[in-house]
């Protein structure tokens, strides 16, 4: 379920359970290409959540009275416009114009890097440089140092840095935005192609771009779910994700997850093919993450504000499959990505080579959603703590909220002297098995295979 | 008029470098793979995935071109993250100068001390054995850590490391100047200044000029490696920037201008070296 | 006796020994004086001590036992008083000729104009024959080139006493016997009081005014002084036509074969 779909509508899950299907998703853009603005659907979400946390009450409420009668309803009481014209608008001078947002140059960062081509930046009065960065342990050095205002991370990075897991020390950070969902493959070594039954992966080499992320966390997930140990059966390595390509041309590594367009890449060169994409595992998984210190959200609110402001709108405007060819030339240049133009759009629009001589079609390849559901912390806390990268008793709930910031539409709301929702959670189901982010330690209980 | 040994010299480099090219491009030819593919899917992937095979290491022909388009351009800036070969190789020759220089501050004043006496020496030693041999990448993480600044870190990182050929020949030329020039300077009256000044620097000019050559090589070779690792600018963040698109042929071209800088820098300080030399 | 112009008193030298042994003195109980104005030479074996004595006398090296007085004052340390010609030239090989002299020069007076020290230098550059090689590094003189420039470069300085360490011990005989004659004449020309060590005789008897004959080692001293009382004017060519040369130098090579070698 995107933070964008339409609220008023009846027929919308504003919960729903694992994502959304194709048919759902077409229908929710046809809507919001007919309706207003998509920060003004975020804060009428928001306030539809506050006002019905139980979503089949709200799809009962809306099938009993109407959508338009629903619409007064709520504006009587709550006033919508004026919550939308407080985000909708800065609510003062921007404390700092010129920001530096830091990227590593992947699919994942195609909000970030094309609302500078683009002009989200400027739109919002914003003077930013985006700098392409050479790793992620870099990122987050310059990040924590503050030579990056904000930064393009892993979605468990900001959750690793407060903790002060990885890291020298904690530091409180948040994470306003997710980049993009879906987005990954495993790709396969071309002399694989007639292995893909994974039972027959004991002994395989894989790589990962970093411990501290969804690549890492489900690609063991995947393994354990076909019974292998991911510490014991197979090898798990740390890779920065332009040597994956190399190393999988040179038989140093049977495979690996990892973000695109390293993926098409492989297949474009003939190294390797896609065996499947990180949509199958778990449809709608955050990827990477939109990330400041609280430091800054704190002490530079207008700016931050506007920063949220441009990467919403351009994760909107990526989110329509028209726009994703456009998209894809503005970002292949070599100022960004620095890759041929067909394999970032294969990845954008989702009609790809597979390595194999098929060509598939899968428009939902990767795509974007800035909601940092709090189910989504609770789980990467789930698994960071099932392999043994946290240790000891967790406050899962606590951390969620502290870094997977929700939006500022309840932030808003608090100001405007309403109570904020309680939920800003959703379940949701990885490979068949379902999620429940109120009982981590269960769900953590009911896996064979950990290390804790 | 060059001598024929001169004449001869040279058409034997021409011929080697022409062999060189004939066996890289005999290499290099793309072997046909033989699957046919369907036109839709070959039109999504590169030139080798469509006849089923990897793409090939680069020829001669195509890094020749890609090279002749960097030298048409070479300053072009287009953003933080493209800019032309010749903007990139002045970032790393400025930090290159810039952590040498600072290097070469540190170490003649203090190679000299060092090989004035022989207790000051032996102090320093243990030191200097133990730092000489510790590899730049290993400085790096330990830079980024407290200096934070990637660019300031790079600088470190090149200081730290062509500071020891030149403090340690330093030492040396001074140790070894002759004990009859400095008599001669004693029993002139000459003042330890003017002795260090007029003759112990002069005498030890040619060991010094030899440990900055040796320190100017290693801090060109260190500063690439640095950059890939920092990012950014420069001509190491060209290499990793060209890696990211596995574009060969690219990192080839970096790989001759890298080299032709080097040798450039050790031109330089092979002149300024025999501006002091002297025969004895 | 009358006070001399340098006084040498008591000088002794030992070497410490390996392991703390006490080892027998170089040379012991040194006692000699020279008179302004006089050429005095040192003749003896090796290993007797002369060049430490020199350099003692220069300044840059001591003794345990003994003092040196020159012109009143004991020595402690090296001087422009006292000029050096050592036994290797010691020209400083980056500079030219010119400016090895003017070095010396430019120590001596620093207050000189470059104009100064250049006319200076030039002029004692040419006493020694060599104007014409004012530019050239010493890399590119002959050996009896560069010793004669390391003469012009202790002259320059214009010292009290001049201290030669066996000058012309590397040179050829016929570049030798030139120099001989031109040192002789710049010392006659200047008075200067000079203090030559040599393995020479007839260069001894040539030069010098006073011959010291230093025993061998261990335990070495002045054996004897012998005065040369030949004319003023004597020449290399006209010198052994005198009638106490021969006189003369049997008795300093008697000694150097007998007494020298013998330990007293």
């Amino acid at each position: 379920m995107s933070l964008f779909s339409n609220p008023f509508d009846a027929n919308s899950r504003l919960a729903c359970g694992c994502g959304r299907h194709a048919s759902q998703a077409e229908h929710e853009r046809a809507a919001q290409a007919a309706t207003p603005s998509a920060t003004d659907n975020a804060v009428e979400q928001a306030v539809m959540r506050a006002l019905f946390p139980q979503d089949a009450l709200r799809r009962r409420f809306l099938r009993a009275v109407g959508s338009s009668t629903a619409m007064a309803a709520i504006a009587s009481i709550f006033p919508l416009a004026a919550a939308r014209e407080a985000f909708a608008q800065s609510t003062g001078p921007l404390e700092k114009q010129k920001l530096k947002v830091g990227f590593i140059p992947i699919t994942c960062a195609t909000p970030i890097i094309m609302a500078h081509p683009m002009g989200f930046y400027a739109k919002q009065g914003l003077d930013v440089e985006v700098v392409k960065t050479a790793g992620w342990a870099l990122i987050r050095d310059k990040a924590m140092s503050g030579e990056y205002d904000a930064a393009h991370m892993l979605s468990p990075m900001p959750l690793a840095i407060s903790m002060g897991v990885g890291a020298s020390r904690a530091v409180p950070w948040t994470m306003p935005a997710v980049e993009n969902i879906n987005g990954q493959a495993i790709t396969l070594s071309m002399k694989h192609k007639d292995r893909r039954d994974p039972k027959d992966w004991k002994g395989f080499k894989f790589a990962v771009p970093f411990d501290y992320s969804m690549h890492n966390y489900l690609l063991r997930y995947y393994l354990a779910e076909h019974g292998l140990d991911p510490d014991t059966d197979v090898q798990i390595r740390s890779v920065p994700p332009p040597e994956m390509v190399a190393n999988l041309r040179a038989d140093n590594i049977d495979g690996f997850l990892a973000p695109d367009p390293v993926n098409q890449r492989a297949v474009y060169d003939g190294v390797g093919f896609i065996h499947t994409l990180s949509k199958a595992i778990w449809d709608g998984h955050p990827c990477c993450a939109f990330s400041a210190s609280k430091e800054f959200v704190t002490t530079m609110p207008n700016t931050y504000q506007a920063l949220l402001k441009s990467i919403i709108e351009a994760t909107a405007y990526a989110r329509d499959p028209a726009h994703r060819k456009e998209i894809a030339t503005a970002i292949a240049a070599p100022n960004y990505l620095n890759q041929p133009v067909t394999v970032v759009e294969q990845v954008l629009t989702g009609t790809y080579a597979d390595g194999l001589g098929k060509v598939l079609t899968d428009p939902n390849r990767i795509d974007f959603d800035p909601m940092p559901w709090q189910s989504f912390a609770v789980w990467i806390l789930t698994q960071m703590k099932r392999w043994g990268q946290i240790k000891g008793d967790v406050d899962y709930q606590k951390v969620a909220a502290d870094v997977f910031l929700a939006t500022d539409a309840v932030r808003l709301m608090r100001e405007a002297g309403l109570t904020p929702p309680a939920e800003t959670n959703k379940t949701f189901s990885i490979m068949g098995k379902p999620f429940d982010p109120t009982q981590p330690e269960a769900y953590l209980a009911g896996f064979k295979i950990r290390r804790t | 008029m060059r001598s024929m040994q001169y004449w001869r010299a040279t058409f034997l480099s021409v011929a080697l470098f022409l062999a060189f090219l004939l066996l890289w491009h005999a290499a290099t030819r793309p072997d046909t793979g033989g699957a046919a593919v369907d036109p839709a899917y070959a039109a999504l992937v590169g030139n080798a995935a469509a006849s089923g095979s990897k793409t090939p290491f680069p020829g001669p022909a195509e890094v020749g071109e890609k090279l002749w388009q960097h030298v048409k351009d070479p300053f072009y800036d287009r953003g933080p993250n493209d800019k032309g070969i010749g903007v990139q190789l002045a970032y790393s020759v400025a930090r290159v100068l810039t952590g040498f220089g600072l290097a070469a501050l540190v170490a003649i004043p203090l190679g000299f001390l060092i090989g004035m006496s022989k207790t000051v020496y032996r102090a320093f030693d243990p030191f200097i054995q133990v730092l000489k041999p510790i590899s730049p990448l290993a400085w790096m993480p330990l830079a980024l850590y407290t200096i934070k600044d990637a660019d300031t870190s790079a600088i470190f990182v090149i200081f730290i490391c062509s500071l020891w050929p030149m403090l340690v020949n330093t030492a040396f030329g001074v140790g070894a100047v002759r004990q009859d020039w400095l008599n001669v300077a004693r029993t002139l009256e000459v003042s330890r200044l003017r002795t260090a000044l007029q003759v112990i620097l002069p005498a030890a000019a040619p060991t010094i000029m030899t440990g900055m050559r040796i320190s100017v090589g290693i801090a060109w070779l260190v500063i690439v490696a640095a950059e890939m690792l920092i990012g950014g600018t420069g001509i190491g963040y060209f290499v990793w920037n060209e890696w990211n698109n596995l574009s060969i042929a690219n990192i080839i071209c970096a790989i001759f201008f890298i080299g032709l800088i080097g040798m450039l820098l050790d031109t330089l300080l092979a002149r300024a070296a025999r501006l002091v030399s002297y025969r004895e | 006796m009358s006070h001399a112009f340098l006084q040498v008193q008591g000088l002794g030298k030992r070497y410490p020994g390996r392991n703390g042994q006490p080892q027998p003195p170089v040379f012991e109980n040194i006692d000699f004086d020279i008179e302004q104005g006089q050429f005095v030479c040192v003749i003896g074996h090796s290993g007797c001590g002369k060049t430490t004595i020199l350099n003692v006398l220069a300044g840059i090296d001591d003794t345990n036992e003994g003092v040196v007085i020159m012109d009143g004052r004991q020595i402690s340390g090296p001087s422009l008083e006292r000029g050096v010609v050592f036994q290797a030239h010691a020209l400083l090989p980056w500079l030219t000729a010119l400016q090895n002299v003017e070095f010396g020069v430019r120590s001596r007076w620093p207050a000189y104009t470059r104009d100064q020290v250049r006319e200076h230098s030039m002029r004692y550059l040419d006493m020694v024959g060599l104007a014409h090689a004012a530019a050239k590094k010493p890399s590119e003189l002959s050996g009896g080139m560069k010793q004669r420039v390391g003469i012009a470069r202790a002259f320059a300085i214009q010292p009290k006493m001049l201290l030669l360490d066996e000058p012309f011990g590397a040179l050829d005989a016929l570049t030798r016997g030139t120099i001989q004659d031109e040192l002789r004449s710049i010392v006659q020309q200047t008075r200067q009081t000079v203090f030559m060590i040599t393995h020479d005789v007839d260069e001894a008897i040539l030069l010098s005014d006073r011959i010291l004959l230093m025993s061998a080692g261990p335990y070495a001293r002045i054996a004897e002084s012998v005065s040369v009382d030949l004319p003023r004017d004597r020449t290399r060519a006209s010198l052994h036509h005198e009638p106490r040369y021969y006189e003369i130098r049997n008795h300093l090579v008697d000694f150097l074969v007998d007494k020298a070698s013998h330990k007293e």
